[in-house]
């Protein structure tokens, strides 16, 4: 009798595990190693830092979610030949950490590609750490399934102390849209082999909202800001970026025009939501300017008055390009540190506009001046 | 050969046996009773030799019938043979869609289908125990084009799709039911299903369930679903009924009716 009742106790145990996983305020985030390492040893002198969000691999395919398109699930092939050349362009820009935002590691939609160890397997970056924004066994809603996508920390060194630490959910929708819905992170590691004498070096990446009409993206940078600047009041060095969904201050705020599907309308006074959610950045007081304390705070690859030049722009949605024949329009990615950059070797690659719907940008870290 | 065929038909109806709730088993429902349940098939025993079957409540939408022969007596053994037949394509098509409920993406047109099983069936009471055997073979056929794609992959659903795109697939299982008291029972079931070639090509189903028989004509059974198997995104287990909001698994609660039709 005890054995069944073990046997039962166990089956509990293993097949219940939750249908939407949710997380504490702070927990670990998963660790990854390629299966063969390649050498990398840091000598002190400069090193690379990129952000780039990946788009989980489906480059320019017409998703339903944040294009004009109505494709879910993109054929095995196609991801592969998108993962290869994402792969390719993080080895050409040889950096040292990459911050990734829209990874999948387990997802229909991209047929259960573990594409963070896809890239630490193809590329000359070694270790990882993930931290899931959208993990859920079954999404019901437009054929989205199962899904596992996030932030990772891709790094040629060991990461330590990684941390997922969770960001305030969306206050604008209902409890059963809230349950599937995305809980974004931000994603913080510590790389030991990076440290500056007595300074350890961090690691810190975030994917803030893009579609909240509320405050909630004030609160992720909140949430951000607070994270940097303990790392930052402890003696300690940051790299830091990602996709703020947040354009730089001086910049144009409504792009629901130019993102609007051929089958919308915004504007009008017939318009079902006046503004686009996700095209407009003036949803709240303050929010044209929500960047400006990480600006003013710390160093940006791509300086404040460089920000809203159209050589720095990071992002356009695809309808743009096939509608408008607007490929970027605006910076949704940005990197920090609370050191310094390199001058002039800060590059947003917009020859990579046909891997993602967002741009990498990348910056040479200096270590000049560190004591 | 002839012969043979129309031996085992006669042979099947002198030694068919009839028996309340007992749809997992090689006994036919006796003649003109019905039985039915909240999640279980209207099964109507239409004579000592054909018992029909079909989900009314999804009949609209997913067309689909089975019929339970008796067989030869084998090995000591009761046996029958159970053909079913489904139609998923009306209720596939309606779930492939935008937004909410939108179970596959809307960017598939699921064609027509047509899922044929024969199941062989032998039960035999053993130390006043019930036990039933079975094994049988799953035929998809589709006429039209399937994209591997549109799979649903949740436990219970997504290997008996699977043979709409595996083509084919067997399965094999044993129930066994034992009486308590006069009137709880205990029925315990295995079953196993192999997709060879598909990419996850097994699951095992496990179910066990505790019975009160109130009459003859009703009844209720509580208890839980195990399974386990291979999934495109690797192995999974899971405890079933799942509430997904609560997070917690909840007992399968199943009320049966049956009578007999005057």
């Amino acid at each position: 009798m005890t054995k069944i009742i073990s046997a039962l106790c166990v089956l509990l145990v293993l097949g219940c595990e939750p249908f939407v996983t949710e997380f504490s305020d702070s927990s670990d985030a998963i660790m990854y190693e390629a299966n063969h390492k390649t050498s990398a040893s840091y000598n002190g002198g400069v090193f690379t830092v990129v952000t780039w969000n990946i788009r989980f691999g489906i480059a320019r395919f017409p998703f339903f979610g944040d294009s004009c398109g109505d494709g879910v699930v993109l054929d095995d092939d196609a991801i592969e030949k998108n993962m290869a050349a994402i792969a390719d362009s993080l080895n050409r820009m040889n950096a040292d950490i990459v911050l990734l935002q829209e990874v999948d590691v387990s997802s229909k939609r991209t047929g259960y590609l573990n594409q963070v160890q896809y890239l630490l397997d193809n590329t000359n970056l070694n270790y990882a750490c993930y931290a899931s924004m959208w993990k859920a066994d079954f999404i019901p809603s437009d054929g989205i399934g199962r899904i596992d996508a996030g932030n990772a920390i891709l790094s040629k060194y060991e990461l330590t102390d990684a941390e997922r630490i969770q960001l305030r959910l969306r206050t604008d929708q209902d409890g059963l849209t809230q349950y599937f819905y995305l809980r974004r992170n931000l994603v913080k590691a510590k790389i030991p082999a990076l440290s500056q004498g007595e300074k350890n070096l961090f690691a810190v990446n975030i994917h803030a909202t893009a579609f909240a009409t509320d405050d909630t993206k004030q609160k992720h940078i909140d949430t951000y800001l607070e994270t940097l600047s303990e790392i930052h009041t402890s003696g300690n060095i940051f790299v830091t970026g990602g996709d703020l969904n947040s354009v730089p201050p001086g910049s144009i705020t409504d792009f629901c025009l130019s993102d609007m599907c051929e089958d919308e309308d915004y504007h009008t006074q017939s318009a079902e939501e006046y503004h686009k959610e996700g095209s407009y950045f003036e949803n709240f007081d303050g929010e044209p300017d929500i960047l400006t304390p990480l600006y003013d705070s710390y160093a940006a690859a791509i300086s404040s008055v460089d920000a809203n030049l159209t050589v720095h722009f990071t992002h356009g949605p695809s309808s743009s390009y096939e509608i408008n024949n607007i490929k970027y329009d605006r910076k949704l990615d940005y990197l920090f540190t609370n050191h310094q950059w390199v001058d002039g070797l800060s590059q947003t690659h917009q020859g990579a506009w046909e891997l993602s719907d967002h741009l990498p940008v990348s910056a040479v870290f200096s270590v000049e001046g560190i004591r | 050969m002839k012969r043979i065929i129309i031996f085992a038909i006669f042979a099947g109806i002198l030694f068919s046996e009839t028996r309340n709730w007992e749809s997992h088993s090689a006994h036919l429902i006796p003649e003109k009773r019905w039985e039915m349940g909240v999640f279980q098939p209207f099964r109507y025993g239409y004579s000592e030799s054909t018992e029909y079957s079909v989900y009314p409540l999804c009949f609209f939408v997913m067309p689909n019938f089975s019929i339970k022969k008796p067989q030869n007596n084998f090995a000591g053994y009761t046996s029958a043979i159970r053909y079913k037949m489904v139609y998923p394509t009306p209720f596939l098509n309606m779930i492939a869609k935008e937004g909410k409920f939108g179970l596959i993406s809307p960017e598939f047109q699921m064609p027509p289908m047509l899922g044929l099983s024969a199941t062989w069936l032998m039960s035999k009471n053993i130390n006043g125990a019930s036990l039933t055997l079975n094994g049988g073979l799953d035929l998809g056929i589709v006429f039209g084009d399937l994209d591997i794609r549109s799979s649903l992959d949740l436990p219970l659903v997504y290997h008996r799709l699977g043979i709409y795109y595996n083509k084919w697939g067997i399965h094999t299982g044993v129930d066994i039911q034992k009486s308590m008291t006069k009137k709880i029972s205990i029925l315990a079931d295995f079953d196993l299903r192999l997709l060879p070639g598909y990419n996850g090509n097994y699951s095992i189903e496990h179910k066990l369930l505790v019975v009160w028989n109130k009459s003859e004509n009703f009844r209720i059974m509580t208890g839980y679903k195990f399974v386990m198997g291979e999934y495109p995104y690797g192995p999974d287990m899971q405890l079933l009924p799942y509430l997904p909001m609560v997070e917690t698994w909840v007992p399968i609660i199943e009320f049966q009716w049956a009578k007999y039709k005057r």
